[in-house]
């Protein structure tokens, strides 16, 4: 009977021990799964841990999620992204709203509502544009230097309607 | 009776089942008639104690609007001491609430034309075309006049004005709007007590067409130089005006304070207003898509121009706070090939404290260009008037060294205000070589030699960029942009009307126009892309009110309007081919 009983207990210990696997073990394969993520789902597993926060943090997460669907960008984009504020911020200032108001256009204009958005070239170009005039205006505004995290600048306020949740 | 007719409908629907069910199964557009059972009241208003017939709730709302609108602030004083409602019977309270507000004259409705009908007005002036073009109904006291009220036109006019029309009496002193007697209820209505004073009775639209009416009234008295009647008619546009919501009120209030200002010859100072002019212009920028159009557009026409070189400049003859340099930095950035290196030479209006703006500006332009990595040189020059710039001050370099773009926002208009300035630049255009000079004027002639057509004119443009700017009011309330945006708009409503001579600098001009006199100086037109259209476009579609901002392409140029009225046109040109130095 004991013996039963430590059969059991090995089984037990075993089916535990393949439960037991942690995603936050396997960063590869987390972040392999979020780079297929949208914005607001970024946003929500960002604030899951704070393993997850540090990863999604990562700039290179967002700039997969603004240019996936766009032909390769060219060279330059990367370097004065970066220097404008990096891509999190640019999805969060510009390229987020741009999308939804544009999305939002296209479904009272009759197109079928696309789940996944498809990027095209000349969206990516208005929003790098507006993301350059908003740092520009930023340093106006601003005198010495520009701190990251701040709200976007008055020049895209027409872009915002709700608190822009930086983190 | 509507009630009744509904009861059959739904009778021969559903003959079996009783008519206490009809709002469960029936068809969609049962769903909101009440239950028969309870005599066609509806039911959900029944609940809170007031009893209204469902087939009478538009016309009850309709109502409650109208009371509201008519009551105001000091409406209120208005009203008996006599309580005429039972609250239980909403419909025929209201009706007994707008009957006591309206003066006993709704025995004598005889619809008379609009009033005052100046000698020599023809009907050539109502070009405004709004979309509610009908004649106003004013209907007539019973001729209680009050010798010592101020507003009482009549008396300052005199039979001349109003001769063989007939009578109106003047608004109250209290402003308040009268509402034409709505067609009476079944109701038992009360008979309205005398009230104290003579008003008229019109509606809000027709309120908004009457103050049109009254402005350009006021107008042709001014260009007659009649100014007694023009400052009666002008304190009229005010009580008008300020009764008025929105976009029309707002337009009419300016227009009403500019002619004010011609009137009495109070002429605005220009020199304290260049700082806040450029602040105004920010809030401008911001609130509306007008100024990042003409950025967006003539960028592009300046980044195609400049394909290929290696070293660029630009020269700006109104930097104010070079919003437009970032967007043509950074697409130089990311172009293939790398960015050349870009020059810019602003040219700016001396500020009343003598600080240099122009250098504030240039340093963070060369921040930015720093960030994103493009070599930056800045220049700024400081002027009265373009007239006064000439090529050989800019520092141009020959052309295979340096491609030049020459750039004008809103800015080359002033020129007109002084003869012969706008040739003595064009030329000096000439001279600086540019591949491209980018130009972005307000469609619209506010420049011609009658007073009352400039006038005209100017009403029928601000009135519409008003309305632009109330619909992105609608998701963006109680934003200091909106109302420093108007503030910024009613500064050029005054220039246009109320000053004269060198002073009038917002001397607006049509695209055909732009386009004869360049084409006379000797530019030839260059056609604004579809990458420029596709952009302007989308950035409209980005702003809330973006239905009614219409792009339109008008022989390669390209022209935002609201609606159907083109509001800016930009345009490009460079030098034709045939010079002669």
């Amino acid at each position: 009977m004991s013996q039963i009983h430590d059969n059991d207990d090995i089984q037990r210990e075993t089916k535990k021990q393949k439960q037991c696997f942690l995603i936050n073990d396997h960063v590869d394969l987390l972040i392999e799964v979020l780079q297929r993520l949208d914005g607001r789902s970024l946003g929500a597993a960002a604030c899951v841990c704070r393993q997850w926060c540090s990863i999604v943090r990562n700039d290179s997460l967002w700039e997969n999620l603004c240019f996936r669907h766009v032909s390769p960008p060219s060279v330059g984009v990367r370097s004065v992204v970066l220097a404008l504020g990096g891509y999190r911020r640019m999805y969060m200032v510009c390229v987020r709203p741009v999308a939804s108001r544009l999305k939002r256009r296209r479904f009272f204009s009759g197109e079928s509502e696309v789940v996944r958005r498809v990027w095209s070239r000349h969206e990516v170009e208005l929003s790098l544009s507006l993301f350059c005039v908003e740092y520009y205006e930023r340093l106006l505004g601003g005198g010495g230097g520009v701190v990251s995290g701040e709200s976007p600048a008055k020049s895209l306020k027409f872009l915002c309607k709700a608190v822009n949740v930086s983190f | 009776m509507k009630r009744d007719r509904e009861r059959e409908r739904k009778k021969e629907a559903k003959p079996s089942s009783s008519s206490s069910m009809a709002v469960g199964i029936g068809k969609a557009k049962d769903l909101h008639q009440s239950l028969p059972d309870s005599g066609g009241m509806d039911e959900l208003l029944e609940v809170l104690g007031y009893k209204v017939r469902s087939t009478d709730m538009a016309d009850v709302a309709k109502k409650l609007e109208q009371l509201e609108m008519v009551m105001g602030e000091d409406g209120i004083l208005q009203l008996s001491d006599t309580v005429h409602y039972n609250p239980s019977d909403l419909s025929g309270w209201v009706q007994s609430m707008l009957s006591e507000l309206n003066t006993n004259s709704s025995d004598n409705s005889s619809s008379t034309n609009f009033g005052i009908v100046l000698p020599g007005e023809s009907s050539s002036t109502t070009m405004i075309d709004f979309s509610n073009n009908k004649q106003i109904d004013t209907q007539q006291t019973g001729g209680k006049m009050y010798d010592d009220d101020p507003y009482d036109l009549r008396a300052i006019a005199g039979g001349a004005i109003y001769g063989t029309t007939a009578e109106e009496s003047p608004v109250s002193r209290n402003g308040i709007k009268r509402m034409k007697a709505a067609a009476p209820g079944s109701e038992a209505v009360d008979v309205p007590p005398e009230s104290p004073k003579p008003v008229v009775l019109v509606d809000s639209q027709e309120v908004g067409i009457r103050l049109v009416h009254t402005l350009m009234a006021c107008a042709e008295a001014v260009q007659q130089d009649n100014l007694k009647l023009a400052d009666a008619l002008v304190k009229h546009v005010g009580l008008l005006a300020a009764s008025q919501a929105g976009a029309m009120g707002k337009v009419a209030t300016y227009f009403a304070g500019a002619l004010a200002q011609r009137i009495y010859k109070i002429y605005p100072q220009d020199g304290l207003e260049t700082s806040c002019w450029e602040i105004l212009q920010m809030h401008f920028y911001e609130s509306c898509p007008y100024l990042k159009f003409a950025h967006f557009t003539a960028n592009q026409a300046i980044l195609e121009a400049f394909a290929g070189a290696t070293r660029v400049h630009v020269i700006d003859f109104s930097l104010n706070q070079g919003m437009q340099w970032p967007a043509l930095m950074q697409a130089l950035a990311l172009r293939a090939g790398g960015p050349p290196a870009f020059r810019l030479t602003g040219i700016g209006p001396p500020q009343p404290d003598n600080t240099d703006a122009l250098q504030q500006v240039g340093w963070k332009l060369a921040q930015l260009a720093d960030t994103i990595g493009v070599e930056f040189e800045f220049r700024g020059f400081v002027a009265n008037s373009l007239a006064d710039i000439d090529a050989s001050m800019l520092d141009i370099r020959p052309a295979e060294v340096e491609v030049v773009a020459v750039n004008s926002v809103f800015e080359l208009h002033r020129l007109l205000a002084r003869p012969g300035a706008v040739e003595t630049v064009l030329n000096s255009i000439k001279a600086m070589k540019p591949k491209i000079v980018t130009l972005v004027e307000q469609e619209s002639n506010h420049n011609g030699a009658v007073f009352l057509d400039r006038f005209n004119e100017a009403l029928h443009y601000y009135s519409t960029m008003f309305d632009s700017l109330e619909s992105s009011a609608l998701t963006q309330p109680l934003s200091q942009d909106l109302v420093m945006s108007e503030v910024y708009l009613g500064r050029q409503i005054c220039n246009v009307v109320a000053c004269e001579g060198t002073d009038r600098v917002e001397r607006h001009e049509t695209l055909s126009q732009w386009r004869n006199r360049l084409n006379s100086a000797g530019f030839d037109p260059v056609h604004l892309g579809s990458n420029a259209f596709k952009q302007a476009s989308m950035l409209l579609a980005l702003f809330a009110g973006g239905d009614g901002y219409r792009v339109e392409e008008n022989d390669g140029c390209l022209m935002l309007g609201w609606h159907t009225r083109p509001l800016i046109a930009t345009s490009a040109w460079q030098p034709g081919s045939t010079i002669i130095e």
